[in-house]
């Protein structure tokens, strides 16, 4: 397995914006001791090669602290594929794993109430045709979440605008699509 | 008016925040909004970029932002991919207790650098946890010498992620 390769530069540069991604470039590179010029290539660079990206995280209580719901989700292993990229459309699944094990499927998300996974469920989940079950679990209580770190993937798009819609075979393979940019430098 | 919209809908959730006394005193208007908007599809633009985009001068979208931020409504921040952290290899991992208080199972958990996130829940099992590990002979060693034994661990139910399609959160304590 290739890894990818970033130095002691990379990992401060990437601390420095997990705090605050406004700071600006000359501000991380005073920080730093580099140069503007540097800082602005390392960004690029990560941004680029999909290693950090840059949100806007909302308050959880200013969210209406919601709490997370796990779904395990049992499924027509053959239809995996779809059926990830179709749960990753649905607005209020914030996360989709295809998993090994435990169930097919896991996916995640943020509620306020329990009618609102109980919809979710009835009107998004269980109707997609190769989904067996679903096994729901929520939490009642969070004691640690690391915010900083995620998988970044491109944005699933709604259907229907070219490209963006994956023919099945194709995601078979999407596993691979990190190596394949790793194998790329 | 989008505000005034969403707090009429939002009443439980205003009043859960009520009651843990700690509701964001600010609230946000328009021009926070679309502030935000364009924060969104790019954390990185200059006050000077939004500013021309909504008509409104550098200085107003720089105390907009400093104020969305010092309120704690908000942040910008970058978000690293696990690989940035060396790590390759995700696992889910269900955790039952017995004999012990499961918070206490949770904060012990919580102290191992590799788990991301710890949940108590409701459900199958009693805690549930996200793991970043190196490699896959990291899962064995993780599980047994580390989770296996703390007091209280009574069963673990681990999964392994093969492909990790959407991660997006973008909610946090702030």
């Amino acid at each position: 397995m290739t890894e990818v390769e970033l130095d002691e530069l990379d990992h401060k540069i990437i601390e420095l914006l997990a705090k605050d991604a406004r700071e600006s470039n000359r501000q991380i590179a005073a920080a730093l001791g580099v140069t503007e010029g540097t800082t602005r290539t390392r960004i690029k660079r990560l941004q680029n090669e999909r290693l950090i990206q840059f949100t806007v995280v909302t308050d959880l209580r200013a969210a209406g602290a919601p709490n997370l719901v796990m779904m395990g989700i049992h499924a027509d292993p053959g239809r995996l594929p779809f059926l990830a990229t179709e749960l990753s459309r649905v607005e209020e699944i914030n996360c989709v794993i295809v998993l090994l094990g435990r169930f097919n499927l896991l996916a995640m998300g943020l509620f306020t109430s329990i009618e609102q996974v109980n919809r979710v469920i009835r009107t998004r989940v269980l109707p997609l045709h190769g989904v067996r079950s679903v096994e729901t679990s929520i939490s009642v209580e969070n004691f640690k979440y690391d915010a900083r770190m995620a998988r970044i993937t491109p944005p699933v798009r709604p259907r229907g605008r070219g490209k963006a819609e994956p023919a099945e075979p194709e995601i078979v393979h999407k596993s691979s699509g990190r190596d394949k940019r790793r194998k790329s430098k | 008016m989008a505000t005034r919209g969403i707090h009429a809908t939002n009443t439980i959730g205003t009043l859960m925040k009520i009651r843990k006394g700690t509701a964001p005193a600010e609230e946000l208007d328009a021009v926070d909004n679309s502030i935000l908007e364009i924060l969104r599809s790019d954390g990185r633009a200059t006050n000077q970029d939004i500013a021309e985009k909504l008509s409104l001068s550098a200085a107003t979208v720089s105390a907009r932002i400093r104020r969305m931020e010092e309120s704690k409504l908000m942040r910008v921040v970058a978000v690293a991919d696990f690989a940035a952290h060396g790590y390759n290899i995700l696992i889910a991992v269900g955790v039952k207790v017995f004999g012990r208080d499961a918070s206490e199972v949770a904060r012990e958990l919580a102290k191992l650098p590799e788990v991301f996130s710890v949940h108590l829940m409701n459900g199958s099992h009693d805690l549930e946890l996200l793991v970043g590990l190196r490699e896959f002979s990291e899962i064995s060693v993780f599980l047994r010498d580390h989770v296996a034994r703390i007091p209280g661990v009574f069963e673990l139910t681990p999964g392994i992620a093969a492909d990790i399609v959407k991660f997006e959160f973008n909610v946090a304590p702030l």
